[in-house]
């Protein structure tokens, strides 16, 4: 309700001062940055266009764009079904890619798919069973509602159940935190955590493949998943339906997506285009 | 709001608080009696006709202030229960699966992707936080207060209150951060041969930290508060000073520390930020304490992570699609926090109206 009425105070003061066409985001802390330096560059080249971007999370966002609070929510997952009864439209901006971590004190540095899930779903408890010293597996998570939990469940997990012997943080900087100064700790976070963290923390390759853009291009790294954009024409006065979808052409085309997407630690959508994983 | 006229120094504040204070029937004290004598020489009638408008609007601007603090307060209840409600009963804009209150107040297993919402694991993991915390805070805070007020020097009593109000002060995140950073690595290391010490302790010693404050302060108040006859008349009959302390002093001022314990406790119940931090955060964790075979019963009980009702609230309320079975379960929670709050200082007054 805050963030709503924080936006909307926001839009006001837009729409008045110089009867602007005013585009509200809300959603992801994750896609904020990038989505925000994206709206300063659309509105230097679009003068009459405001566009004022809240967070709240993923779920905040998915919940205001399916009661049209706002124009456009930004996500890290999908909608649920019941939001997307809604009449909600999903546009795929930006690739997020994630990555296996674990405390340097752990000398495995890559996991088959099926290590990895046999890692998590608790089959495996000790790091000598896949090829690493005698440590105990002390697995960190996200939330069960955190949109990261839900891409490690269908990516490294294939969708079965994670092992109720873990610990669990809030966020990516905690969980960070908790496997840099925790023996034998494994976690699953987003690359720009792990590249921040660089010399705490150890990358672990996923079937022989480190996570880069040449591999999420060749098929050969499946650990990502899409940022999305939502829109709800049903809901929206089409003017601001336009201005919307001309910002979201924007953002995907190929100028942003290739200079400004990289540099916020996210990979251009041209690299799926040939992928048939449905993330 | 300001109804004082500054271009009028001092005359309509007294004529403001003479009425009060003739009227007022509480107990007179010599000052209320003192302060209309020694404004006797004014007229009793208002000087200015706005003054009287001002007394009149004052009493309106506090019936407003009041109204819109109490309505406040109960429509965050009646939103609170409105929203948990629907995870019992069918409201209008639900979308989630109706549960019945046996499956969600008596399930042990809180899994909700999988559509099992049972919630005792919170609700046991709140009270054993509450209650370890309570039982380091409880003998540590009333024995420096002891301290303070009978053994060590008169000067240390106003340090030691200026150190405890800093301590209020310092906001829930920091002592979480403290414990992540700090807490958990030592506790680690010390104990556990580097297994992570995320658990029921990590929180209860953090917590300690965040009520020995409340408790120290209202125990030296108690203490204080004590005739110093009981002391004199004990130490007359022969006691040491240890003897006239538990046998004397302790039990006369009981009442009064039963009560700074409750409303430390208030404090424990509803602090999510720092507890999230340290305790591991596991929904299942009663079943991880069953299943676990790594460590002596003691050492797992204190160390499996676990999570209480703040922590899932602070966690999952805002990840969860509106109207969803797993978000009003997530404000059923809430009431309930709200309803264990709202009884601790309903205890509290009580008990201090039994001291009264």
């Amino acid at each position: 309700m805050n963030l709503k009425t924080l936006a909307l105070v926001a839009a006001t003061l837009g729409a008045t001062a110089a009867q602007a066409q005013t585009v509200t985001v809300m959603g992801s802390t994750a896609l904020g940055p990038l989505v925000k330096r994206a709206a300063e560059m659309y509105m230097k080249a679009h003068p009459g266009v405001q566009i004022a971007i809240s967070g709240g999370g993923s779920m905040t966002g998915l919940n205001q764009i399916a009661a049209g609070n706002c124009t456009i929510g930004i996500s890290d997952v999908y909608a649920t079904e019941d939001q997307q009864k809604t009449g909600i439209q999903n546009h795929d901006i930006v690739i997020e890619p994630f990555t296996l971590v674990v405390n340097p004190s752990v000398s495995v540095r890559n996991l088959s798919g099926q290590q990895a899930e046999a890692l998590f779903t608790g089959s495996v408890s000790n790091w000598n069973q896949v090829g690493g010293d005698d440590m105990k597996v002390i697995r960190i998570n996200r939330p069960e509602s955190s949109g990261t939990r839900a891409v490690q469940q269908k990516t490294v997990l294939n969708g079965k159940p994670f092992s109720s012997d873990q610990l669990i943080q809030d966020s990516s900087g905690a969980v960070m935190t908790a496997a840099t100064t925790t023996k034998g700790a494994i976690a699953f976070v987003e690359l720009d955590f792990a590249e921040k963290n660089k010399g705490k923390i150890e990358a672990v390759s996923y079937n022989g493949a480190a996570c880069s853009p040449e591999n999420v291009k060749a098929g050969k790294y499946p650990l990502f998943s899409y940022g999305h954009a939502y829109t709800n024409p049903a809901k929206a006065d089409a003017q601001t339906q336009a201005v919307a979808e001309d910002f979201l052409k924007f953002i995907l085309s190929a100028s942003f997506q290739d200079e400004v997407v990289p540099k916020a630690g996210y990979m251009p959508m041209a690299l799926a285009a040939k992928l048939k994983t449905k993330l | 709001m300001d109804f004082r006229n500054t271009n009028a120094p001092a005359g309509p504040l007294t004529e403001a608080v003479r009425p009060v204070a003739l009227e007022g029937n509480g107990p007179v004290t010599d000052e209320a009696l003192i302060l209309p004598a020694q404004a006797s020489a004014a007229p009793l009638k208002f000087k200015r006709p706005w003054a009287l408008l001002a007394d009149r609007g004052a009493g309106t601007v506090f019936l407003v202030c009041t109204l819109v603090l109490v309505a406040l307060i109960f429509s965050l209840l009646g939103f609170l229960a409105w929203r948990g409600a629907g995870a019992f009963v069918a409201i209008p804009g639900n979308t989630g699966r109706i549960l019945s209150l046996r499956e969600v107040f008596l399930g042990l297993d809180w899994s909700p992707s999988q559509d099992r919402f049972g919630v005792l694991p919170f609700i046991f993991g709140s009270f054993t936080v509450v209650g370890l915390s309570i039982a380091l805070a409880g003998p540590l805070g009333i024995l420096t207060a002891v301290f303070v007020t009978r053994v060590a020097p008169r000067w240390m009593r106003a340090v030691m209150r200026q150190a405890m109000d800093l301590l209020v002060g310092i906001p829930s995140v920091v002592y979480g951060i403290f414990g992540l950073a700090t807490l958990l690595p030592l506790l680690s290391k010390g104990w556990l041969d580097e297994q992570p010490a995320a658990g029921f302790l990590a929180s209860a010693l953090i917590l300690t930290v965040m009520i020995v404050p409340t408790v120290v302060s209202l125990s030296i108040d108690a203490f204080e508060a004590l005739p110093s006859s009981l002391d004199e008349g004990a130490r007359a009959l022969g006691s040491t000073t240890w003897q006239s302390i538990a046998r004397v002093l302790i039990p006369a001022a009981w009442p009064r520390l039963v009560t700074a314990v409750v409303l430390g406790m208030g404090r424990a119940i509803g602090e999510a930020m720092a507890i999230q931090m340290v305790i591991g955060n596991n929904p299942q964790w009663i079943g991880l304490m069953r299943t676990l075979t790594d460590k002596t019963p003691v050492l797992r009980f204190l160390f499996t992570p676990a999570s209480t009702l703040t922590t899932e609230l602070v966690q999952e309320l805002p990840n969860t699609a509106a109207h969803s079975a797993w978000n009003n379960v997530l404000f059923a929670l809430g009431l309930l926090l709200y309803l264990l709050t709202m009884g601790s200082i309903l205890l509290t007054r009580r008990l201090s109206r039994r001291r009264a």
